[in-house]
């Protein structure tokens, strides 16, 4: 705080010319549950490196698919912001539609753009048609919650935790002797594809090449007999995730298998139990060979010509994706920051005391591509997907051969025919 | 209160039970009625006075513990944790007023929803008194295309709508917000109604008066609609004051022109954990402006529906 | 000055304002129903009718007419009987007439968003204030009741992510919502029944409570009757936000409450396909329009409604 009165003190100092030389960018995220306290804490910081530069919050999304459509919307309104957080999986839409521009002329300019922590996994994350067009902001994997005095009920320990789904649906058999009723709650719903695509890429599989769906391929089926056999196994309730998180909190369920951002609302909102966090499952005792990242991603969508006010929006997307900036995603939020430097470097000290988000962390290597569905229907193939899923959890699907023919057919069918 | 119970002696005066164990039965199965009805209404003001974790995992009674409890919030910014304890009402509450500037959000409330009712009844009030007691060609024609009108649902046209409003220039505005609900079919079908009731000798006499029907419409007609216009005007503002899914097309740039209804969507994280007790503090505030309205207008209003002759 | 131009100044400005923001739009979506815009877009093709022939053969749509149409025909009975009820019950009361007024309309009043998670909440099915109490009945009478006991040896249903009773659930929460508003426009009507009616059915030999209702109270009100069916009706073929509520994505279990108006948000707003959004709302006002000409056909027979 003392370090921003000087800086605005220095502003004032430097005199009218700077005031006037102010520009503002313009910027809109989503969560504002979640994510306020991180702006509100790394906005000061970027006051001081950057006097001459102001950002204007606009009105937060409600969700990602809020954040997707508002910027369609607006960009037909012509009112787009400078800067938008998209969800990582929103992110090929906008650059599919030329809404997002492409970073590579600012990455050019950097010199030490490697230094700064942008590896080439998390750049991934944000490449399409070969060029950056999204920084990754705030990434979540999927982990396991445990609550350690029911898992206690069956014998198990921090030493003993399951480590591939097999041994979950042991451990639901030894929890429902026990006599706990619902031992596991698996995320499914989340976005309605992103286990799936969790189970595809354990096996070191992409869901989408180019405009295949590879579903019908044999790690389509494996994904797909793995679910079904944790959802009988286990006889898990089909639960919206809402409930799903309070049945957690309440000391219902032993295992749960979700996004790591909800670290944060888990433990402010848990009864009085023991949690940790390990590793997702994996389909083999090697665990997982890859898994897809959550989150969310700056992208630059300014309309404006003005070389200066670019650059300015420029500065703070990569203010908020490296350094003190990305390491505040950590320290305010469930989520972590891709960037390496920040957290091999600021933030080591930060996860050995939090070792519930540490998970995540170490987990890292595994980061994958969230994939989208390409062409206009992509989200309606989504759609598609979770509705299959759901049919699994409700039992309406038992032949997992027959619904992965019918699912590939039909998810096929929207997608654009490869050329 | 007397005439009512006047009426009501006709009903029962002659029944043969006894006149308190039929009145008990009643009682009793409005009061069961009534359980049903304000059960959520009990959960909502429950949660809007208890901490998170009550509210999770669903203990505490009523009331909760109101034992301190952690605002996260506070401790990220990087606060030590003895000075974030915080108690769950007052927290609640403050959050609700502090974090979504919800009298602000009000203000623009009020200015939205009366802004929409004046012009309604300018646009509809006219329109309907011709409805009911002009005679011009094509009457019948315009009254089907008010009734076709009824039909349309908001949602489906409001992209469209936000395209056109896009291309004049005006999303992010009051007038966004406003414009699409200036005109309100079922105020005029719900008016002409109304009007058709209205004797021809009372808009006779006031022509040969030499009124232009002009006056005649806002100097003679308005005033006999002042109860119907309350009925109306109860309609119109529960339903812009609660509207939640149009604010959220339109303003999509300055948190300034949120709506009340808005300042709920600031406490969600989805997936991530919502922030229930100030959500349901600030929705407890939301309806408590409209209850007061409804028990202000409430005697008037039933009288404006009857006057308005449903017959 | 009967006969002048004045109407024209009346009726002018609402049927521009008409025109421009409720039949242009719907005029926009027409057109569009014919073509794959997605918004963001910058042009779209010409598909003939492919949106329509979808509404019509794939089963999606066929769970969203299922939906619809359950939704409808459970919502609106009910909530015109219990609105009716109420209103004779209040109307007839000496005391607490208006308290009872107030609390019944506090569901209309209430901000949906806000009372959909609360009812979120009283659904769950372990730690739910509904399914806790109920749990509190095992072991006792209501055991002998089948349904009770299978509740009680596994869990009690899971009202709203269970596909058997989910859109029962969101119509149960529809009624508690809308009868209120009926229950007014009844209150209305009943006040203006003159009271020489009934004096004049007492003369004739209506003695029992019935008789009258069924001789004055229910004639009297046939035109209030009319206006609320025809206003229930719309009001539940519109039904959406319940439904955005508890299923943003997907439309419930196994899209059991797939109900139209979601199908349209889904499709135009969630998944930017315009053209088979603009399909549905065509579709869906085709519909609405038929049932109410039907439905005013049926009654204007009796009635003087308009």
């Amino acid at each position: 705080m003392k370090k921003l009165t000087t800086a605005m003190a220095l502003a004032l100092l430097a005199g009218p010319t700077l005031a006037e030389d102010k520009i503002v960018i313009e910027f809109a995220y989503p969560y504002s549950h979640l994510f306020d306290v991180t702006y509100e804490k790394i906005l000061p910081k970027f006051y001081e490196a950057h006097p001459n530069i102001e950002v204007k919050m606009r009105a937060t999304y409600e969700s990602y698919e809020d954040g997707t459509n508002t910027i369609l919307r607006e960009s037909v309104a012509g009112t787009l912001p400078d800067v938008t957080m998209q969800g990582l999986n929103r992110q090929a839409i906008l650059v599919e539609k030329g809404i997002a521009k492409s970073l590579e002329p600012f990455i050019a300019e950097e010199a030490d753009f490697a230094k700064d922590g942008y590896h080439r996994a998390m750049l991934d994350l944000g490449t399409f048609e070969g060029d950056v067009h999204g920084l990754p902001f705030s990434i979540s994997l999927p982990v396991s919650y445990y609550n350690m005095e029911t898992m206690a009920k069956a014998g198990y320990t921090t030493e003993n935790l399951p480590t591939t789904w097999e041994e979950v649906i042991a451990a639901c058999v030894a929890l429902k002797e026990a006599g706990v009723d619902n031992p596991v709650f698996w995320g499914w719903n989340i976005t309605g594809n992103w286990f799936l695509q969790a189970l595809m890429w354990s096996q070191d599989k992409p869901t989408v090449m180019g405009t295949d769906f590879t579903l019908d391929e044999p790690e389509g089926l494996t994904a797909l007999n793995t679910m079904h056999d944790i959802f009988r196994g286990c006889e898990m309730q089909n639960l919206e995730w809402k409930a799903a998180l309070a049945s957690f909190a309440a000391g219902d369920v032993g295992m749960m298998f979700w996004s790591t951002s909800a670290v944060g609302a888990v433990e402010r909102s848990m009864g009085d139990f023991t949690l940790v966090t390990n590793e997702f499952p994996g389909l083999t005792d090697k665990g997982p060979m890859g898994l897809p990242a959550g989150g969310n991603s700056a992208m630059l969508v300014s309309t404006s010509e003005d070389p200066a006010e670019l650059d300015a929006a420029w500065k703070w997307l990569k203010f908020i994706t490296s350094g003190e900036g990305a390491a505040d995603v950590a320290r305010t939020t469930g989520y972590m920051p891709p960037n390496q430097a920040a957290n091999e470097i600021i933030l080591a000290d930060f996860y050995a005391e939090n070792p519930t988000k540490a998970t995540a962390v170490r987990q890292l290597p595994l980061l994958r591509e969230w994939q989208a569905y390409p062409g206009d229907n992509g989200l309606a193939a989504t759609q598609v997907i979770y509705d299959a899923l759901e049919g699994i959890v409700t039992g309406e699907f038992d032949d997992m051969e027959e619904l992965q023919e019918e699912l590939s057919e039909e998810v096929q069918d929207l997608l654009p025919t490869g050329s | 209160m007397s005439d009512m119970s006047a009426r009501s002696s006709v009903l029962i005066d002659s029944l043969t039970l006894g006149f308190s164990t039929r009145e008990t039965m009643k009682h009793a199965v409005l009061i069961l009625g009534a359980i049903v009805v304000l059960l959520p209404f009990y959960v909502m003001v429950s949660y809007s006075l208890k901490a998170p974790a009550e509210i999770m995992q669903q203990t505490g009674g009523f009331l909760g513990s109101q034992e301190p409890f952690r605002d996260d919030f506070c401790v990220k910014l990087g606060n030590a944790v003895e000075d974030c304890m915080v108690n769950p009402i007052v927290y609640n509450y403050t959050t609700a007023f502090e974090k979504a500037p919800l009298v602000r959000y009000l203000l623009n409330g009020v200015i939205v929803t009366v802004s929409i009712f004046l012009i309604q009844v300018i646009v509809a009030l006219p329109c309907a008194y011709a409805l009911a007691k002009l005679k011009f060609w094509g009457r019948e024609a315009v009254f089907g295309l008010v009734l076709f009108c009824l039909l349309i649902p908001v949602h489906a046209i409001a992209l469209p709508l936000y395209i056109m409003l896009a291309k004049l220039g005006l999303t992010n505005s009051y007038a966004a917000l406003i414009i699409p609900w200036t005109i309100s079919v079922f105020g005029i079908f719900l008016m002409r109604q109304f009007f058709m009731t209205v004797p021809d000798d009372l808009i006779d006499a006031a022509r040969m008066d030499g009124m232009s029907e002009y006056s005649i419409v806002w100097n003679v007609m308005l005033p006999t609609a002042i109860p119907a216009l309350m009925a109306f005007g109860i309609f119109s503002v529960v339903a812009h004051w609660n509207d939640y899914f149009w604010p959220r097309i339109v303003i999509t740039g300055n948190r300034d022109l949120f709506t009340p209804p808005l300042g709920l969507r600031e406490f969600k994280g989805d997936a991530d954990g919502d922030n229930f007790g100030p959500m349901m503090a600030t929705a407890c505030i939301i309806v408590t402006p409209l209850i007061v309205a409804f028990l202000l207008a409430q005697r008037r209003f039933i009288e404006g529906i009857t006057l308005s002759g449903m017959k | 000055m009967p006969g002048s131009r004045a109407y024209l100044w009346f009726i002018g400005p609402a049927i521009v304002l008409m025109v421009l923001i409720l039949l242009l739009p719907i005029g926009i979506a027409g057109a569009l129903s014919f073509t794959d815009y997605s918004l963001g877009n910058t042009s779209a093709n010409f598909v003939g009718t492919e949106n329509y022939e979808r509404i019509f053969t794939r089963t999606t749509y066929e769970k969203m007419f299922g939906a619809t149409f359950r939704y409808v025909f459970v919502v609106v009975p009910l909530t015109v009987l219990l609105g009716l009820g109420a209103a004779l019950l209040i109307h007839s009361l000496t005391r607490f007439g208006d308290l009872y007024k107030t609390i019944y309309f506090l569901p209309v009043m209430a901000a949906l968003i806000a009372m959909a998670i609360v009812w979120e909440f009283a659904f769950h099915p372990t730690i739910g204030i509904i399914n806790a109490t109920l749990e509190r009945g095992c072991g006792t009478w209501l055991e002998a009741w089948d349904w009770y006991a299978a509740g009680c040896a596994r869990t009690f249903p899971l009202w709203l992510t269970d596909r058997d009773y989910a859109i029962w659930t969101v119509a149960f929460i529809g009624v508690w919502q809308g009868f209120g508003f009926n229950m007014v426009l009844y209150l209305a009507g009943l006040t203006s029944i003159p009271r020489t009616l009934y004096n004049a059915a007492e003369m004739d030999g209506a003695q029992t409570g019935w008789e009258r209702f069924r001789l004055v109270t229910w004639p009297m009100l046939g035109p209030t009757t009319v206006f609320v069916v025809t206003i229930s009706f719309i009001r539940s073929f519109q039904v959406f936000d319940t439904v955005e509520a508890f299923y943003p994505q997907g439309g419930g279990p196994s899209k059991s409450v797939y109900v139209m108006m979601f199908a349209i948000y889904e499709k135009a707003i969630q998944q930017n396909l315009m053209g088979i959004g603009a399909a549905i709302t065509v579709v869906f006002l085709g519909f609405v329009m038929f049932l109410t000409i039907l439905q005013r056909w049926l009654v204007e027979r009796r009635t003087h409604y308009v």
